[in-house]
């Protein structure tokens, strides 16, 4: 058999796998149920239905929603925070924010840890690290002696000022460590040394209590996995887009709390690079939302605000990804004015969409989308049957006749509203850091991206749109192609032209031992190790930073500070060059290479798509009814080129090619669909 | 409904209105992201300001979905000056700032940056963004003065001035408001930021007219006012009609005797709009605590539109909720010169709250009791940890507790109502920046107001001065009197105010509102904020609800007895064991019930006496015999008692069964 890598990426509803064939450099996917109750199951069966013997593999990484989950249902084993005293509340109090501004019926979640686990002892380290109060050693031991009746498995030890000097941190846990061998002790110096006690505080919280969790569910699937022949390491992807083994796993849980929504961020970044683009931003739109995510300059971009529900923020590095509740399932309706809405609503699975004759009775994206013929009647090869009929009611019914419009121009309303909402969506984020849309590719992909992606691209004026070859299992391909990544961090303020380089030079060199040592600790060879430094800057006075990439030698400093200014004025229009620039942290990203699959490219054929497999008829806003061919995905060949109006279905996705657009099917089978007037 | 009511209501195609009305939001969202990333103000940064979107006339297109409540419904007026002042001369490139009270703005710190959005020779537009400034000048730093009654020396009275003129920086004029500061190199970062991101509104206003044509444009931004006046008018057909009335109170007027200060509310009804009417409140008081009439709209708008959450603000809200402030002179419409910075402590939060008890009884399912007062504690002056000795402000707000619901407690620990997203400050940032040493930061047991449905938990906060000169301490707040309320039978929270020393030989209150008292190194202060009040009667909670509230500290054993009559037993506390005593707690539940009438018309005075006795504690003062004293001194407040004991009547006597 040959070698074989193989990705699983556990959704809601499915488990996909992707096995990439290291002969044939060829990719085949496979999709099984997810099993929320223990999700390994799910995992297991994708490799059994796979067809995959685990010791032909090279590479198995998986993307897991098991920390995401046990975060929001807070479904956790006996965890305990100790804290400083005075400040046991600091998790529950936030910064009292609400999300939901107006609505004084809908308030922000709870602690992760309830107020009736969370002990305070004596201790006090002042803002420059200087012990104000001892660490009263007696009382430790008797919150230590507390926990251990109280049966606690896991615990968080965040105090005050710990950034500054972790001295109290390190030997409470010692203490605990002492009084109950068997718990798990996190301090908050330790997995994230920053200044600001509820961010710093809430992450080692979140730590603590994933910890028993997240690393007993992957070292079982690790013991799996090698009992059935796999000889390599379980890579896990974490929200920074990188991948971590369960050795670090252990030691860092929290940093797989977002792991699946990176995985299709990064296969939007490979995708871009492959047809080479700089630039492109992704539109991963399922049944109810969709995830937008912005490649610039061949980098995503990263977050450090990130949290899995408003108000217990996650302080790691995170590939910013921003969710709207847009998709096939999101319900148009009228609003109380009289005015035409789209979504955030949305029929979900249950009812789903009404052509689903599954109890829908409202009409959604994908009934707006059947009735235009852009959607056909059969979907995944036949297995499902969907009513046009009822969908047509229900959009002459909720949208047709209220607004005294026709059921075509109707339905086509619905999709241009969903349209233009995803638009503003990608303005947000591609226009908010500075940068013109105009200039990007748009990735669309999902099960419902590739029949919006040419619209919406249109809507921004982006020249051309990519739809890769398997839309519906596009994120699992991105848990193959990621490294083995560590982000470190480290506070320095200080203004920058006082910035003593030795000490900088130094502060960096601690940051890179430490990393290596991580690094080392996964097995990653000292030729694949790769360690990056960043610093982070700001104006004197103002409140937030930007981060910027940071050489080594002389004048690398000068040139991050060059960085800054260039790229705050790209941001927000503005820079002041000569104004006192602060330093507030350091950054280094420990990277460790892993084999990415190297596809072979297709042989390019000159010619048509073939014939199509049906002709109707289908509606499209500038052009009316239109007769329409419709084509297999699967048999249409790399090189062929056509022009819309065409429609191209596959077992995963629907793909719109509209009128006054070209396609081609490059050598990566990706559909590339140029937009006409944009172009000019 | 029938067709014709549910006909359009947009001259454009239902496709194109939908799509500029959200794109209005996004230009309006976007401006507000760039002013977080840029801004220098710790203010702004904790969320403290707003942007929006106006017409040509002025009026308010949209706002933005992050805005802070208390500047709803301000931003048009200050547009409108701007227009008043500079008519025939505003050009494409310039900027205009303002700050003027008297002109609809809120108090001196909130500075508007106004830019016109022109097409085709024409104003279309104004992109607009207000943000509070740490300081502007004054007589106190963060330009808080407590004392004031002018509102000279207050701050720098910004009327509309023009900052960039067709694309040149006025620097000379920007270097005059700056200089008015105490912190200029800050008041320059925040003017650029802030100006600068009016210039995102207008690229995006730009790329829209663009697309779709400036009449199509004007159109929309027309049409966008008039579908939300549509909304709330269409929502209005299936609430009842009628007429409503009640009172909330500022604590005192100093130059007057002892006493609760009237705010008056009536609400009516007619089919056609939201009316308000709030003639017969007092005069200006003689602090810092009056609002212009500017702010008085705000608090109208946006205690109504907690009851219309989704509805977004613009003009078309404001066409259909009208209201009649009165003359000038009073606490809610007070006028040149009075001193109105502190309106954001007193009347607009009373106004808010009254509205929220009015609309309790209109929206029941949505009904919630009295929230927290907003306050601020400001410590300045030298930080003597370094050789410098630089200037340090220590300017703090807390979270507190709002009202408990229908059918749900109060949020605990949550921003005041005058903005919801207002961030409370990491601690660690502060002692960085100040010689303050935070002595807690929890969660204040025993601060929400007892109910059925208990009233969220409020904060205690405190510090220690470690290297401190030439430094006084200031507070904006209220409510040491007009104590958080309970509805629907539920009780009060806890007072709001400032110890000094507490614990100490040297303990004094210094009550809730205060300017400039000295302070040194060694110092320490301390004070809560207040819980929510509670909603129904706290003998209907179920002791199972009682009794979790205890094992998580957030109610004492004791007071679980005294208010909500529920005895619990301490079993062994280490291990959560604390158990309801079943047979105890009917026995006095009924005690309670035969008595509360009672203990509401003890005599004040014996009760103030035993209070100073210690006999009974300052919860059993006020929740049970609704006596209203100087927490300090024991001191009985004679007028105000009669009045706090009137208010409870209405509110928590009547209901109980």
């Amino acid at each position: 058999m040959s070698k074989v890598r193989v990705a699983v990426d556990v959704g809601g509803t499915f488990t996909d796998v992707c096995i990439f064939d290291e002969d044939s450099k060829t990719m085949r996917v496979t999709k099984v149920p997810s099993t929320p109750h223990d999700p390994m199951i799910a995992v297991m069966n994708g490799v059994e239905r796979g067809e995959i013997d685990l010791k032909d593999v090279t590479l198995f990484s998986h993307g897991t929603t098991v920390a995401t989950n046990a975060l929001i249902t807070r479904n956790f084993p006996a965890a305990a925070l100790v804290t400083t005293k005075g400040f046991r509340d600091v998790i529950e109090i936030r910064d009292g924010t609400k999300d939901d501004l107006w609505d004084a019926y809908n308030d922000v979640s709870g602690p992760y840890i309830r107020r009736r686990d969370r002990f305070e002892v004596t201790e006090r380290i002042d803002f420059s690290g200087r012990t104000v109060t001892p660490l009263d050693e007696e009382e430790a031991r008797q919150v230590a002696a507390l926990l251990k009746r109280r049966g606690v498995k896991t615990i968080a030890v965040c105090f005050l000022n710990s950034y500054a000097n972790a001295a109290h941190e390190t030997r409470m846990r010692e203490i605990l460590e002492e009084e109950i061998p068997d718990a798990t002790v996190s301090t908050s110096a330790e997995i994230l040394p920053e200044i600001f006690e509820y961010d710093r505080f809430n992450t080692a919280v979140a730590n603590a209590v994933l910890a028993p969790l997240v690393s007993g569910y992957v070292n079982r699937l690790a013991d799996e996995l090698k009992s059935g022949g796999y000889a390599g390491d379980l890579l896990l992807l974490h929200s920074g887009g990188g991948s971590m083994t369960p050795r670090m796993v252990e030691k860092y849980p929290v940093r797989l709390a977002a792991s699946g929504i990176a995985a299709g961020a990064i296969s939007a970044k490979h995708i871009a690079q492959q047809c080479g683009y700089e630039n492109a931003v992704s539109l991963d739109m399922g049944g109810t939302s969709t995830d937008i995510a912005l490649v610039a300059g061949g980098e995503l971009r990263v977050t450090k605000e990130w949290q899995v529900e408003y108000g217990h923020p996650i302080i790691f590095p995170s590939i910013e990804v921003l969710t709207i509740g847009a998709g096939g399932g999101s319900l148009a309706h009228i609003d109380i004015a009289g005015s035409l809405r789209n979504g955030p609503q949305s029929a979900g699975a249950d009812p789903g969409p009404v052509c689903y004759n599954t109890g829908g009775t409202e009409p959604t994206n994908t009934d707006a989308n059947v009735v235009l013929g852009r959607l056909g009647t059969s979907l995944a090869g036949g297995v499902k049957q969907l009513d046009k009929a009822l969908s047509e009611e229900a959009i002459k019914r909720v949208i047709a006749d209220p607004l005294n419009l026709g059921l075509a121009e109707a339905a086509q309303a619905i999709v241009s509203v969903a349209n233009a909402n995803m638009a503003d969506a990608v303005r947000l984020v591609s226009i908010r850091r500075g940068y013109d849309p105009r200039d990007f590719a748009l990735l669309a992909f999902g099960g419902a991206g590739a029949l919006h992606g040419a619209d919406v691209a249109r809507e921004l004026s982006i020249p051309t749109v990519i739809v890769p070859p398997n839309p519906g299992v596009t994120s699992a391909m991105g848990c193959l192609l990621v490294d083995v990544r560590h982000d470190l961090s480290q506070m320095y303020t200080g203004l920058a032209s006082a910035a003593d380089a030795e000490d900088l030079e130094a502060k960096f060199t601690a940051l890179e031992t430490e990393a290596s040592a991580r690094l080392r600790h996964e097995g990653v060879s000292d030729e694949n190790a790769l360690l990056q430094r960043q610093v982070s800057m700001r104006y004197l006075g103002q409140w937030r930073s930007l981060t910027v990439p940071m050489g080594t030698g002389a004048g690398a400093l000068e040139q991050a500070i060059q960085t800054f200014h260039e790229q705050h004025e790209r941001e927000f229009a503005f820079s002041q060059v000569g104004a006192p620039v602060e330093i507030y942290q350091l950054h280094l990203a420990a990277i460790g290479k892993t084999p990415k699959p190297s596809f072979r490219p297709a042989e390019r054929s000159v010619g048509g798509p073939g014939e199509p497999s049906e002709v109707r008829k289908v509606y499209f806003g500038e052009t009316g009814w239109v007769e329409t061919p419709v084509y297999d995905r699967d048999s249409i060949p790399a090189g062929a080129k056509f022009s819309g109006p065409a429609i191209i279905n596959q077992l995963d996705s629907t793909t719109v090619v509209p009128p006054n657009t070209h396609a081609e099917i490059d050598e990566w089978m990706n559909i590339r669909i140029h937009i006409e007037e944009v172009a000019k | 409904m029938t067709k014709a009511a549910n006909a359009p209501i947009t001259t454009l195609d239902p496709v194109t209105f939908e799509v500029l009305k959200n794109a209005f939001a996004t230009s309006v969202d976007l401006m507000s992201e760039q002013i977080l990333r840029t801004c220098y103000s710790f203010v702004i940064y904790s969320r403290d300001f707003s942007s929006a979107l106006c017409d040509a006339e002025g009026n308010t297109v949209m706002q933005g979905s992050g805005d802070i409540a208390v500047h709803v419904g301000t931003l048009h007026f200050q547009c409108k000056a701007v227009l008043e002042q500079f008519e025939g001369d505003i050009h494409p490139g310039d900027v205009f700032a303002i700050n003027d009270p008297y002109r609809g703005g809120t108090h001196f710190n909130d500075v508007s940056f106004i830019r016109p959005v022109f097409s085709e020779g024409e104003i279309v537009a104004f992109a607009q963004n207000k943000g509070h400034w740490a300081d502007i000048g004054g007589s106190v730093p963060g330009s808080f003065d407590v004392n004031a009654k002018e509102h000279f020396g207050e701050g720098l009275r910004i009327t509309p001035v023009r900052i960039w003129s067709k694309g040149v920086f006025l620097a000379d004029v920007a270097q005059l408001l700056t200089s008015n500061t105490r912190a200029p190199e800050q008041a320059m970062g925040d003017l650029h930021a802030q100006s600068e991101a009016t210039a995102v509104c207008e690229r995006e206003i730009l790329r829209l007219i663009d697309r779709y044509g400036t009449e199509t444009v004007k159109t929309a931004l027309r049409e966008t006012q008039d579908y939300v006046e549509r909304t709330v008018r269409r929502r209005l057909e299936s609430l009842p009609r009628g007429t409503w009335e009640t009172a909330d109170y500022i604590d005192v007027d100093p130059g007057k005797t002892e006493g609760l200060v009237p705010i008056k509310i009536k609400l009516t009804m007619d089919g056609e709009g939201i009316h308000y009417d709030l003639v017969g409140s007092a005069p200006v008081v003689e602090t810092f605590l009056n609002s212009g009439y500017g702010t008085t709209f705000s608090a109208i708008y946006a205690g109504t539109k907690t009851f219309f959450p989704d509805v977004p603000l613009n003009s078309g809200f404001y066409r259909a909720v009208t209201a009649d402030i009165g003359p000038e002179g009073t606490v809610v419409n007070a006028g040149w010169p009075y001193a109105v910075t502190g309106f954001c402590a007193g009347p607009y939060e009373k106004v808010m709250n009254g509205i929220f008890e009015i609309w309790s009884q209109i929206m029941p399912e949505r009904a919630m009791a009295c929230a927290f007062n907003l306050e601020y504690l400001l410590v300045g002056g030298r930080d003597a940890r370094g050789d410098s000795k630089p200037y340090f402000m220590w300017y703090d707000w807390m979270a507190g507790g709002w009202g408990g619901r229908a059918s749900k407690d109060g949020s605990s620990a949550t921003a005041p109502v005058f903005g919801a997203g207002l961030a409370v400050q990491p601690l660690e940032g502060q002692e960085l920046l100040s010689p303050v040493l935070t002595s807690m930061h929890a969660i204040a047991v025993d601060s929400g107001g007892p109910g059925r449905f208990r009233g969220g938990l409020g904060i205690e906060k405190g510090g220690t001065l470690t290297d401190a000169e030439s430094t006084v301490m200031s507070y904006c707040c209220d409510r040491a009197r007009s104590i958080t309320f309970g509805i629907e039978g539920g009780l009060p929270s806890i007072p709001h105010g400032v110890w000094l020393n507490r614990g100490t030989e040297n303990e004094q209150f210094l009550g809730s509102n205060f300017s400039s008292v000295p302070v040194q190194s060694g110092d320490s202060f301390i004070r809560p904020s207040a819980g929510g009040g509670g909603f129904g009667d706290p003998l209907h909670r179920t002791p199972e609800e009682v009794l979790e509230d205890v094992i998580d500290g957030y109610v004492s054993v004791k007071r679980a007895a005294e208010d909500y009559g529920v005895v619990i037993e301490e079993v062994d506390a280490e291990i959560d064991d604390f158990r309801i005593d079943f047979n105890a707690t009917t026995e006095k539940r009924a005690w309670i019930a035969a008595n509360r009438q009672n203990w509401l018309e003890e005599d004040p005075a014996a009760i103030a006496e035993a209070y100073k006795r210690k006999e009974i504690d300052m919860l059993d003062v006020i929740r049970r015999h609704g006596v209203i004293l100087d927490w300090g001194t024991g001191e009985l407040f004679e007028n105000t008692t009669k009045q706090y004991r009137e208010l409870m009547s209405r509110r928590s006597a009547q209901h109980w069964g």
